[in-house]
């Protein structure tokens, strides 16, 4: 997965209009990372065969943190 | 723009049919919701949701397939793993929330206490009954105080065999104990009508354990005892279940033939070279999917044939010897060079049912485009061009879920089969009078009888043309009406020298001191014509006048199916009672003294005048 396709699926995940995340935003600021868009990343992830644990995911404080945990491929758009 | 507005939403309902690619849900589940909310018409019901665990997940899902379904729910959910608090002590949240439905999501995490090694089988027995002891009083309480369908997951395995295989064969097994609790959840099940069992142990095996519990965090962190994955396969049959509740399964399933029913082109290949039998690699699939076909139609869904074929050559691929499908076992038969959508209108007319009741099956993709193209209301699954996945798919989409298998299921095809002598027998005869008098109808027509029940619940929710309100009831509504003397009830069952048409008519009635509103009238349309209307008037009646009802109230609610009882009122000689409001319109009639019947060609049997006299006739039903 390139890292445009990671930031428009969690636009998706975050009920957030495409095209809207960039990956610098924090995560404490996105209105809609909750638990449910948590579990919604883990199993997204599961099903492209990387594991991430909360524990991990609360190491990260921002978008780009989550893609490098994801193992998305960081060449920019 | 409204022909792309229904391309999303059709694109919208594809991604919540088979094949379901769980990241596409996951990702797009707010999109989804909003997508299937602009649907008209949402049936809305209420449905609590009793956790052992997290339900949340489980929820969301539940929410997008019941709207694909067309059913809008309104959600309580207990506190977590409160379900068993929730109900003992009727938290007021959930009493006043009043559900309609309350499903119960319980999991082997719920079950209290597993037997210790080496547990002597007596103890295991008490273990057993005292499980039971506890579910059976939430489950009483429910259906006592809320009166709601109950769905109740059974157990599903735990994750570990500390005995290894030893787990299923000892009695102190945690295997053994968990499938001796779900033969007795089974047990429940068969001896109470307002009770459903979501069968979890099959889910998680279909799913397969390891996706079924997913990563230990989904438990460890969030308590929740199944993944997102099985959290969607979960929902899916929960779906099912409340669709078949609502009277939304699908009746018929239309076929094609060749490669389809049979390897080859029965007009080219001839029936003696078709590939279809044992002895053939392909010609078992083929056979298997006929057996699988054959069982639908025994438990009453209703098959057709939709063929480019000769009918002639069509109907010899059923003399094949190892043909399980026989020509009898089809109740509409269309084999000719018309395109099929055409010929499946046909079928649905000559059948009288909906277009939205049929399941298409064609192994020819072409056709299915074309079909679902110009009948979106026709089920046209995917099912690829491998006759070995096309029951899969079937099975997958769950198009003909059932509550209960009742005897008049059984006989539906026989009743297509004898509408079809009737039909015959009609064109000889000038006079319609002469025709219906031929018929030697008889009528059994009575207040609810607990026998009845089911089957009563099943046709409220299924019937849509001569239907005057479209009200739907639930299992445990229609159980309390029963038993209600506030309440009017007539069930109409109609036979003829054709045969038994079984129970098609139902009529609740609530009574307000000298006046009866009739909330639901209803036909099936299979006796159309007959004057069977006439003949429950007759008896309603009869009721009013040993009842002291002086005034008939009937109401009308049009519908986009049923503008064929528009003037029912009217012919019966009722006044209406002025402008239609809140899309309803009322109607009036005056009890007279005396009365004449309207019934000229139906006699009611002894039965049904023996019932109506019993004092047991509107007593309560021997269990629930």
């Amino acid at each position: 997965m390139t890292r445009d396709e990671f930031l428009l699926e969690m636009d998706q995940i975050l009920n957030l209009p495409a095209g809207t995340l960039r990956g610098h935003e924090r995560l404490e600021e996105l209105t809609n990372w909750d638990s449910t868009s948590l579990i919604t990343f883990i199993a997204l992830a599961e099903t492209d065969g990387v594991c991430v644990s909360p524990s991990q995911i609360g190491t990260c404080s921002t978008v780009a943190d989550l893609l490098h945990l994801a193992q998305v491929e960081s060449t920019p758009s | 723009m409204a022909s792309e507005a229904t391309t999303l939403q059709s694109e919208v309902l594809n991604a919540l049919r088979f094949p379901i690619v769980v990241g596409d849900i996951l990702r797009k589940r707010q999109v989804l919701k909003k997508e299937l909310l602009k649907q008209t018409n949402l049936v809305q019901t209420r449905i609590a949701i009793l956790g052992g665990s997290t339900t949340t997940e489980v929820k969301s899902m539940l929410e997008l397939f019941l709207l694909a379904q067309g059913i809008e729910p309104a959600f309580y959910e207990s506190g977590y793993n409160r379900c068993f608090e929730d109900v003992q002590f009727a938290n007021p949240e959930l009493w006043n929330f009043n559900p309609n439905i309350v499903f119960i999501h319980t999991t082997w995490r719920n079950i209290s206490g597993f037997p210790e090694l080496l547990e002597a089988e007596v103890e295991v027995e008490h273990r057993v009954r005292r499980e039971m002891a506890r579910f059976e009083s939430l489950w009483e309480k429910i259906h006592t105080e809320l009166g709601a369908l109950i769905i109740q997951n059974n157990f599903d395995l735990p994750r570990f065999r500390p005995l290894g295989n030893l787990e299923a064969s000892e009695s102190f097994g945690n295997v053994n104990f968990v499938l001796r609790l779900n033969a007795e959840f089974a047990s429940y099940a068969r001896n109470h009508s307002r009770f459903l069992i979501n069968d979890i142990l099959y889910l998680s095996a279909q799913v397969g354990q390891a996706a079924w519990f997913g990563q230990s965090c989904y438990w460890y962190n969030f308590h929740m005892a199944l993944s997102p994955t099985a959290s969607v396969a979960l929902a899916h049959n929960v779906a099912a279940i409340v669709k078949s509740a609502y009277g939304k399964s699908k009746k018929c399933l239309v076929l094609d033939l060749d490669n389809t029913l049979w390897g080859g082109v029965i007009g080219d290949d001839g029936v003696q070279n078709l590939i279809l039998g044992r002895d053939h690699p392909v010609g078992e699939v083929f056979l298997d999917f006929q057996r699988y076909v054959k069982n639908l139609q025994r438990r009453g869904v209703i098959l057709a044939v939709c063929s480019k074929n000769d009918a002639e050559n069509a109907k010899e691929g059923f003399s094949h010897p190892d043909s399980v499908l026989k020509l009898e076992d089809f109740s509409a038969f269309k084999a000719n060079w018309n395109p099929k959508p055409e010929n499946i209108r046909a079928i649905a007319t000559e059948l009288n049912i909906g277009l939205d009741s049929i399941v298409f099956v064609d192994d020819n993709p072409v056709e299915r485009d074309f079909v679902a193209e110009q009948l979106p209301e026709v089920a046209v699954p995917n099912v690829g061009t491998d006759v070995s996945s096309f029951a899969e798919v079937l099975e997958h989409d769950r198009y003909f879920e059932v509550e209960r298998v009742v005897q008049d299921d059984l006989n539906r095809s026989a009743y297509y089969s004898s509408n079809a002598e009737r039909s015959a027998g009609q064109a000889r005869f000038s006079d319609y009078g002469e025709f219906l008098a031929s018929l030697e109808m008889t009528a059994e027509i009575s207040p609810f009888l607990p026998v009845y029940l089911e089957r009563i619940t099943q046709l409220i929710n299924k019937t849509n043309q001569f239907n005057l309100t479209t009200r739907r009831y639930t299992s445990g509504e229609v159980v309390a009406i029963a038993q209600d003397p506030a309440f009017v009830t007539l069930y109409g069952r109609l036979a003829d020298k054709f045969g038994d048409n079984g129970l098609v008519s139902v009529l609740i009635g609530q009574v307000f001191d000298e006046t009866v509103q009739l909330d639901l009238w209803l036909m099936s349309c299979r006796v159309l014509k007959r004057e069977m209307e006439f003949a429950m008037f007759d008896v309603l009646i009869e009721q009013c006048q040993a009842r002291g009802i002086r005034k008939i109230i009937g109401i009308y609610i049009p519908s986009k199916k049923n503008s064929m009882v528009a003037g029912h009122y009217a012919s019966l000689g009722f006044i209406s009672m002025g402008g239609a409001s809140e899309g309803r319109e009322l109607w009036c009639y005056d009890v007279p003294p005396t009365y004449s019947t309207r019934t000229r060609y139906i006699r009611r049997t002894a039965e049904a005048l023996l019932a109506a006299a019993s004092p047991e006739s509107a007593s309560a039903p021997s269990e629930v």
